[in-house]
């Protein structure tokens, strides 16, 4: 009786907090059983359609080999999930301001070009420029190409989606015409852009060892081993007791900045080699490249940007109140016009990696179609815009995409029936009520204090 | 004769709360039964268990003396229970009668045999309507279209409904949260008829003046337990007041003289038009001191939203000049204006005021999260964010959960309060402050009543724009009436009597404001 509303003086103490991985726990199952629930039903699909039950053993062993197991299974799915990974990031991105960027397909085909174009006009640079050049001039190409939209609807108010739509097929049809005018490559019969310089190609894994006896590669790797040190770092200072020990942004800064410092300059000594007497990737033929570590760190720059700064404040708050935010003083235009161009830039980093990394040519062959944009949306809803639910559901597609193929070998079953497995998961990740119906699971404790707690305090 | 309802002994617990503890109550057979209480009370409670929406973990109850379970809403219904919610469920394109139809559809008996896509016998349900309204005195018509109906049309046709589904019982909900003072006489006089035709009315409200206007009895609760029952003639605004908040409440505000300084904000024929490019604020001159609060008076919808948005920056100027502190504003943005030592407690706490799905923690610092000390660089330093939420939680008693709870499931009162705290956290030089307490509770009120007076004594200029006469008599030092765009007078509040401002707030002006 003694916690009543009434009777309470001043803020009531918060819920007592669970343990982390209760916490991991708690986000994960949902999601787990949405999966495993698609995969169930499809299943008995399979099994009235075939009329085997077999099939569906076969099928569904063909996928798991096909995405995991098999030689370079695991490494072809994680090729497939870079792209979706930076793609639905975009997306994401887009979805916290309010803003469904349908486009993220349109700006891909952008960053593709220009990374292609970047990638083969310049010559005579070391990697260490080149490459992050070619990255940045995609992500350039595809902030522009998000950002035109963005412009119409923060100046017209012109519907994102309308004119997302609209500069997808204005794209498609741009590289075409690029790709087989003014860049096809006069050396080639096939209708494609020059190749790259290797200097402007995204490494795979197998390549690291022989890429490091470069120093300037070394030097570029172990900025970047600096940088991640720094974040991981900061996360350690923020998130431990040396809280304590640093007191004030700038000094946690500092601290952190030496940290990364110091292994940096020590990756840059060892890594080479390391790399040089022991490496894990010695198959030439595994495409897996460094475009997945880059994602990774995306995700996390992402995820820093939403909910660590002034500027993810801003997005955030136009996104979930536009009014507010003029209340309070937010410029929409700008945040308008910012938030698709982050978007536009993810996705046009995606399309730059892929021709980089992953294209045979490193090149942009005329019919690039990857269907990786629209597939993206679909993994942003699933992972409700949070990056890290992005790296997982990302690869969950990759994965799936991946193994369809000897899925269809082993078991005859069309590999169209995984874009069911993945409609499925999406509704069910969405109605999670539905989920709850088909297995019986009363109202989770979390929604139903939540609940509770509207009505206690809602009156 | 048995009681319309009779509930004995509800308790219903939810994980930490004792939503409602033993609760008894009795609604007898034509009566309009006043529930008064506090956000958080119980009430609702009570009412979703009484509508089927909740479970009762212990007791029963009775209708008509025959105890009974009501287990759905639907359930509901058929045992002769009707609930208007506070907040409509109407479908705005659709007429009067095809909304009352809904979920009841009568069809034309010729194409029954159609099933489920016979013909909606659309004019035997209106003349039903019809029917009803002439009964009850409940002015409708069934052809309309809902959207283009006023609020408090929209609630007849709420009522209807339930009549139309033959409820003997009506529980309205805060029904005159929504509605202008004529639109809720209105109200009280068709809930009258009503309990003369034999239907009884559970009435729940927590403004004092509405239950002695209209209710035969009346029951308060508190943190889940019914306080008493009491007859209107039997009681005094202060005693029910004290009865819910469980201590005595000053209705009264208490305040010192003023003592106006500098001039703070000045207006000089301001023009502002509306969404739909009428002139609606058409020549207003207004000056604020420092040390005074000036009250805006006037019916809603005289100009008063258009001006407050002009003075914050959210609306375009047509024409007319703002000064802050000599410094002209006019064509400044909301940041612009803030950092000119403006604060603006907005009229729509939920359009403007907050965003509901982020936490307390980032709502106290919405306008405030991009410069020293909560942002460094590009980063908002939380450390200092969650410092400040805490200290302000405290001091302006915001009872939430913790700071990290969502502004969107805190009660009225305490959003409110939120928005109060974010906005005297900053040093204030002007106070703009809009229908600061509409749809709060007594407790609620009387804090943030003393806030703003604090707020004046401290040395800011304060403006009130209420649409509740009494606020803007209670707090104002003068009081200017705004009609139809323009102040028509400024009056000093020590001698402005509640009859002369009702005059000039219905456009008539005095023959000597006129010379």
């Amino acid at each position: 009786m003694s916690d009543t509303t009434t009777a309470l003086p001043g803020p009531v103490a918060a819920p007592k907090k669970k343990n982390r991985l209760q916490q991991i726990v708690d986000v994960l199952w949902m999601p787990t059983l949405a999966v495993l629930t698609s995969f169930l039903i499809i299943g008995i699909v399979i099994w009235i359609t075939s009329g085997s039950l077999e099939t569906v053993f076969k099928a569904y062993n063909g996928m798991i080999r096909g995405a995991l197991i098999k030689e370079r299974g695991l490494s072809e799915s994680l090729v497939a999930t870079v792209p979706y990974i930076f793609l639905s990031l975009g997306v994401a991105v887009g979805f916290k301001t309010g803003l469904f960027n349908i486009g993220v397909e349109g700006q891909f085909y952008i960053g593709s070009v220009a990374a292609a174009f970047v990638g083969q006009a310049i010559t005579g640079l070391p990697a260490l420029i080149h490459l992050p050049l070619a990255i940045l001039a995609g992500a350039a190409g595809g902030a522009i190409w998000a950002g035109i939209p963005g412009f119409l609807k923060a100046k017209t108010g012109a519907h994102e989606v309308i004119t997302t739509i609209m500069m997808n097929y204005i794209s498609f049809r741009l590289v075409e015409l690029l790709v087989s005018g003014p860049l096809k490559d006069k050396h080639s019969t096939a209708v494609q852009t020059a190749p790259s310089q290797p200097s402007a190609w995204v490494w795979t894994l197998y390549s690291i060892p022989e890429r490091l006896k470069d120093p300037l590669n070394a030097l570029g790797v172990a900025l970047f081993v600096a940088f991640i040190f720094y974040m991981i770092g900061r996360w350690l200072i923020s998130s431990t007791t040396l809280k304590q020990r640093f007191v004030g942004a700038r000094q946690q800064n500092l601290a952190s900045l030496i940290f990364g410092g110091v292994i940096g300059l020590i990756s840059f000594f060892v890594l080479p080699l390391l790399t040089s007497a022991w490496w894990p990737f010695q198959d030439k033929y595994d495409r897996l490249h460094i475009g997945l570590i880059l994602a990774i760190v995306a995700a996390v720059v992402v995820w820093w940007l939403l909910w660590k700064t002034s500027l993810g404040f801003e997005l955030r708050t136009v996104g979930a109140n536009t009014n507010a935010a003029r209340y309070a003083g937010i410029n929409i235009t700008r945040s308008i016009i910012t938030s698709m161009a982050i978007s536009g830039a993810l996705a046009g980093i995606a399309g730059a990696i892929e021709v980089l990394g992953v294209s045979a040519c490193h090149c942009l062959p005329m019919f690039f179609s990857s269907g990786y944009g629209f597939e993206s949306i679909a993994i942003a809803l699933m992972a409700k815009n949070d990056p890290f639910g992005i790296l997982a559901a990302a690869f969950l597609w990759g994965a799936i995409r991946n193994g369809a193929d000897l899925m269809e070998l082993n078991s005859g079953v069309s590999k169209y029936i995984i874009s069911l497995i993945q409609a499925l998961a999406l509704l069910f990740v969405s109605a999670p009520e539905l989920l709850r119906t088909i297995w019986r699971i009363p109202a989770s404790k979390g929604t139903e204090g939540e609940a509770v707690q509207s009505t206690r305090l809602g009156g | 004769m048995a009681p319309a309802l009779q509930a004995t002994g509800i308790t219903k617990r939810f994980p930490g709360v004792l939503a409602n503890d033993h609760v008894n109550f009795t609604l007898e057979k034509g009566e309009i039964h006043a529930l008064l209480g506090e956000n958080g009370a119980g009430k609702s409670t009570l009412m979703n268990i009484l509508y089927g929406l909740y479970q009762p973990d212990e007791g029963e109850i009775a209708i008509n003396g025959a105890l009974t379970k009501i287990v759905s809403p639907h359930d509901a219904i058929s045992q002769g229970i009707g609930m208007v919610h506070q907040h409509f469920m109407l479908i705005p394109p659709l007429t009067v009668t095809e909304n009352i139809m809904l979920g009841q559809e009568t069809t034309v008996e010729s194409t029954r045999f159609l099933g489920e896509i016979a013909v909606l016998d659309r004019d035997k349900v209106a003349g039903r309507i019809r029917q009803l309204s002439r009964e009850y005195g409940l002015e409708i018509d069934p052809e309309a279209v809902v959207a283009d109906l006023t609020v408090g049309a929209q609630q007849r046709v709420e009522i209807v409904k339930a009549l139309y589904r033959n409820a003997d019982i009506l529980i309205l909900d805060e029904p005159t949260a929504v509605l202008t003072p004529q639109e809720a006489d209105d109200l009280f006089i068709t809930m009258r008829s009503l309990v003369k035709q034999g239907k009884s009315i559970i009435f729940i409200t927590h403004k004092l003046r509405e239950v002695f206007a209209v209710a035969d009895r009346i029951s308060v609760m508190r943190s889940g337990q019914m306080v008493g029952t009491v007859k209107p003639a039997e009681a005094t605004q202060e005693m029910l007041a004290e009865m819910m908040v469980g201590r005595k409440v000053i209705l009264q505000v208490d305040k010192e003289e003023a003592h106006p300084g500098q001039e703070v904000l000045k207006v000089e024929d301001l023009r502002v038009q509306d969404d739909r490019d009428h002139m609606v604020v058409d020549g207003v001159d207004l000056e604020v001191c420092s040390g005074e609060i000036l009250g805006i008076a006037g019916v809603q919808g005289n100009g008063q939203t258009e001006l407050t948005e002009a003075l914050t920056g959210l609306r375009k100027t047509v024409s007319g000049k703002i000064y802050i502190l000599g410094q002209e504003t006019s064509h400044d943005n909301p940041r612009q204006i803030t950092e000119e030592g403006c604060s603006h407690i907005p009229e729509d706490r939920h359009k403007h005021g907050l965003v509901l799905s982020f936490p307390v923690r980032d709502n106290l610092v919405l306008n405030t999260y991009y410069h020293a000390p909560f942002s460094e660089g590009p980063e908002l330093d939380f450390a200092t964010i969650e410092h400040e939420a805490n200290e302000l939680v405290h001091t302006f008693d915001v009872r939430t959960p913790s700071i990290e709870t969502k502004a969107g499931s805190l009660s009225g009162g305490n959003q409110q309060k939120v928005i109060v705290a974010r906005e005297l956290s900053r040093p204030v030089k002007l106070l703009i402050a809009s229908q600061p307490t509409r749809g709060l509770d007594v407790g609620s009120i009387e804090f943030i009543h003393r806030r703003i007076i604090e707020a004046r004594d401290r040395g800011a200029a304060v403006l009130l724009i209420s649409a509740e006469l009494d606020e803007i008599m209670s707090l104002s030092d003068r009081i200017a009436v705004m009609y139809k765009g323009q102040i028509l007078d400024i009056l000093d509040a020590k001698t402005a009597t509640r009859e002369e401002l009702g005059l000039l707030m219905a456009g008539v002006v005095k023959e000597s404001a006129n010379v």
